[in-house]
């Protein structure tokens, strides 16, 4: 027992050493573009520590410094609430963070620490793109396993896509409905706002939360892209107010001349069978004949006859579509104009 | 002289640092290695699309019809009436029960497919019928949208034979199942998502000789994002199809998707069964329907009790038999019947040899598919579970 114990006192300065040799590793020359990937980017992250209270709710997460002025854009997350959020830097340091407001579409939000220092910070890269199987370097606290100057958890993957699908987190849609880079690097809980790099370290996105994609109804990690991100980045770091488009309220679909089989009702609806084409319309000039079924607007699939009119909802006239269409067992494609409500 | 040795430690210590700055670095090899591999498969990776039939919302669960929502209340009677057009497929017939996980909802998104051949035969993932649907979209990588008519499949290998009405098609390389190598990289291609390029999961080989000698195992993920997508090699060769597989006795896919352990049934050993499957036939696996003693040390696998309703009662196998070969091959243990005989398809001969006392005897069995209340039997785990043994290798 004796002997253990100094043993272990003659132990314990070393062992500190090696702990402290093994959390300087930016100052260890990294041998591989992954090293060099992390060592660069991994200053750039940070934790960010909310509002706790609700067991619902879960107090940490990520971010990732945009600007040498000290904004943070994280997730827009419940426990991110005024006075109550802080962020701690790569050096352990914390700091009481400003909430600035949100962007509902993107789900995040920028955050503003004082600090005396400029700060390293992600770039928006000249080249944001990237192809599926391409390596991805993620960082985030995933689990809060990171505390302090403890350094976050590098996880790697490959990008699976770039792709629209849309998301579902905890049964609730979730309103994003832009490009995601998805991954094959799990976004454990509290990963959600760090940052996606290339291997090559280029920033690539932030990330989301691990939700559901409503495409395959299985758990996928994804990443907001950074080209999505400018707008709202900017508008913080360099005062640049992007143009809003004018809200023109709601508008009656436009004029397409299709008249569906829509013989479902309440819950469910069929697919979309053509019943009637009206003569002259944009339908008609593009070729779509009653009996045929409509598989595709542009990129979009389409299942149901419900489907088709939300999509036709979204669109105004003048607007250009491709319609895909199955007749008999051939498959054919037609533009169509898309004209004013005649009603 | 000196000159010449200082120069030369420069020159030295120059390309020293060019070598080292350009260090041959593995990921990015193997990035570039993916992204070649990708290359050359996705042109034989097709987009499967599925429009109408009836939506499963889980095993014996009420069939809703695609659109709608799942049920999240009792059900009253009068909903009845709202039921959509009653033009509920035949499922019993093409054996969808069980395919999807009891409480797993399927989306009806988009899932992938191969090309088998030039003249349009493409292979998916029974997954992507799932619907019986009324309309099967095949977009190829060009772009070039097809409708596929529906032919033949294999319940055993979870897949199904679909054709175009195409030429010229790309054909893949298939890659034997006996080059396939445990820790080998396996890249699996899908086109769930849409876009010019395919998505990719990165994994390796895990086992090889899975669901009774039809599948490899990897661990890269195998998910309706990727199923009936392409399970390639670092030189773009195809080792399997990502189907939704998994032992007998465990619940299929879902819950696996995220546990690092997804199988590719191997396409390379089945052509006589792809021939089968394009006349439209539908492939069943193999049931004897005979339970055998666990604790029996064998040789041979010792009968405990014979399903009445199975080639085995036919054949007048009787409790305390034991089977010693299957084809020629001895049988080693309970296990190894069960591997030799689900490695059949229903339909197949095998010719057994029972140990009867003192005598032995040898027969035909013309073996039969798994019936219903069999395949449910073995969902719970009451039936034996006839799984393979480790180390064991099809005949």
């Amino acid at each position: 027992m004796f002997v253990a114990f100094i043993a272990a006192l003659l132990a314990a300065p070393l062992s500190a050493q090696a702990f402290a040799d093994a959390y300087s590793f930016a100052e260890r020359a990294p041998r591989t573009q992954l090293e060099r990937t992390i060592a660069e980017a991994m200053p750039c992250v940070v934790k960010v520590h909310g509002a706790s209270g609700l067991a619902t709710v879960q107090p940490y997460g990520t971010g990732v410094i945009v600007s040498a002025q000290g904004h943070v854009l994280a997730l827009d997350q419940v426990m991110i609430q005024d006075g109550q959020t802080s962020v701690v830097l790569f050096d352990g340091s914390v700091h009481q963070a400003e909430v600035l407001p949100a962007e509902n579409k993107l789900g995040v939000r920028m955050l503003k620490i004082a600090c005396k220092q400029p700060l390293a910070f992600l770039r928006v890269p000249a080249d944001a793109s990237a192809r599926a199987g391409m390596f991805v370097v993620s960082i985030g606290n995933s689990f809060r396993l990171a505390e302090y100057s403890e350094k976050l958890s590098v996880t790697t993957g490959v990008l699976v896509a770039k792709a629209k699908t849309g998301l579902r987190y905890r049964l609730q849609d979730v309103d994003y409905d832009g490009e995601l880079w998805i991954t094959d690097a799990m976004n454990n809980p509290g990963h959600g706002g760090g940052g996606l790099f290339t291997l090559d370290g280029r920033w690539l996105g932030l990330n989301a939360k691990l939700a559901t994609s409503r495409d395959t109804n299985s758990d996928i990690s994804a990443a907001i892209p950074v080209a999505q991100l400018v707008p709202y980045i900017e508008r913080w770091t360099l005062g640049k107010v992007a143009a809003v488009p004018t809200d023109t309220g709601p508008q009656a679909p436009p004029y397409h001349g299709i008249k569906l089989f829509d013989h479902g009702s309440g819950q469910t609806s069929p697919p979309a069978y053509i019943e009637k084409v009206i003569a002259g319309s944009p339908a008609a000039q593009a070729g779509l004949a009653s009996d045929d079924l409509i598989v595709r607007v542009d990129d979009q699939a389409v299942r149901t006859c419900r489907h088709f009119q939300e999509l036709m909802a979204k669109l105004r006239p003048g607007q250009k579509i491709n319609v895909t269409y199955k007749r008999g067992t051939t498959v054919g494609k037609g533009e169509l104009t898309l004209e004013a409500s005649k009603r | 002289m000196k000159v010449c040795v200082v120069l030369g430690s420069v020159f030295c210590g120059v390309l020293c640092r060019a070598i080292s700055a350009q260090a041959p670095d593995a990921m990015v090899a193997l990035q570039a290695d993916i992204q070649r591999a990708m290359a050359l498969a996705a042109p034989c990776v097709v987009r499967v699309e599925t429009f109408g039939g009836v939506r499963k919302a889980q095993e014996g669960g009420p069939a809703i019809a695609d659109g709608a929502q799942p049920e999240r209340k009792p059900k009253k009677k009068n909903d009845d009436e709202h039921k959509a057009p009653d033009d509920k497929p035949d499922t019993k017939k093409r054996g969808l029960e069980g395919l999807v996980t009891p409480g797993f909802l399927q989306a009806q998104g988009a899932t992938a497919g191969l090309i088998l051949s030039a003249d349009g035969w493409v292979v998916v993932s029974r997954f992507a019928l799932n619907y019986d649907p009324s309309t099967i979209l095949i977009t190829l990588a060009d772009g070039r949208a097809f409708h596929a008519t529906r032919k033949g499949e294999d319940t055993s290998r979870g897949i199904a034979l679909v054709k175009i009405e195409a030429d010229g098609l790309p054909v893949p390389e298939l890659l034997a199942p006996a080059r396939v190598r445990v820790g080998q990289w396996a890249l699996v291609l899908g086109r769930t998502f849409g876009g010019e390029q395919p998505s990719v999961h990165v994994g390796i080989v895990s086992a090889t000789g899975r669901i009774f000698g039809r599948a490899v195992q990897i661990d890269a993920n195998c998910s309706p994002a990727n199923y009936g997508g392409p399970v390639i090699d670092l030189d773009g060769r195809v080792l399997g199809l990502c189907a939704p597989l998994s032992p007998a006795g465990r619940d299929a896919g879902a819950d696996w998707y995220d546990s690092g352990i997804g199988f590719a049934t191997t396409l390379d050993d089945i052509a006589p069964l792809l021939t089968r499957m394009r006349d439209g036939e539908v492939l069943h696996r193999g049931w004897l329907g005979v339970a055998t003693d666990p604790a029996f040390a064998g040789p041979g696998g010792k009968i405990v009790s014979v399903n009445p309703a199975s080639t085995a009662a036919g054949m007048q196998i009787k409790p305390k038999d034991t089977i010693v070969e299957v084809d020629g091959v001895a049988v080693r243990h309970h296990f190894h019947l069960q591997m030799l005989v689900a490695s059949h398809l229903a339909g197949d001969a095998i010719h057994v040899k029972i140990k009867r006392g003192d005598e032995t005897f040898g027969a035909t069995a013309f073996l039969s598919p798994l019936p219903e209340a069999e395949r449910a039997a073995e969902k719970k785990g009451r039936v034996d579970d006839p799984m393979p043994w480790e180390g064991e290798e099809k005949k």
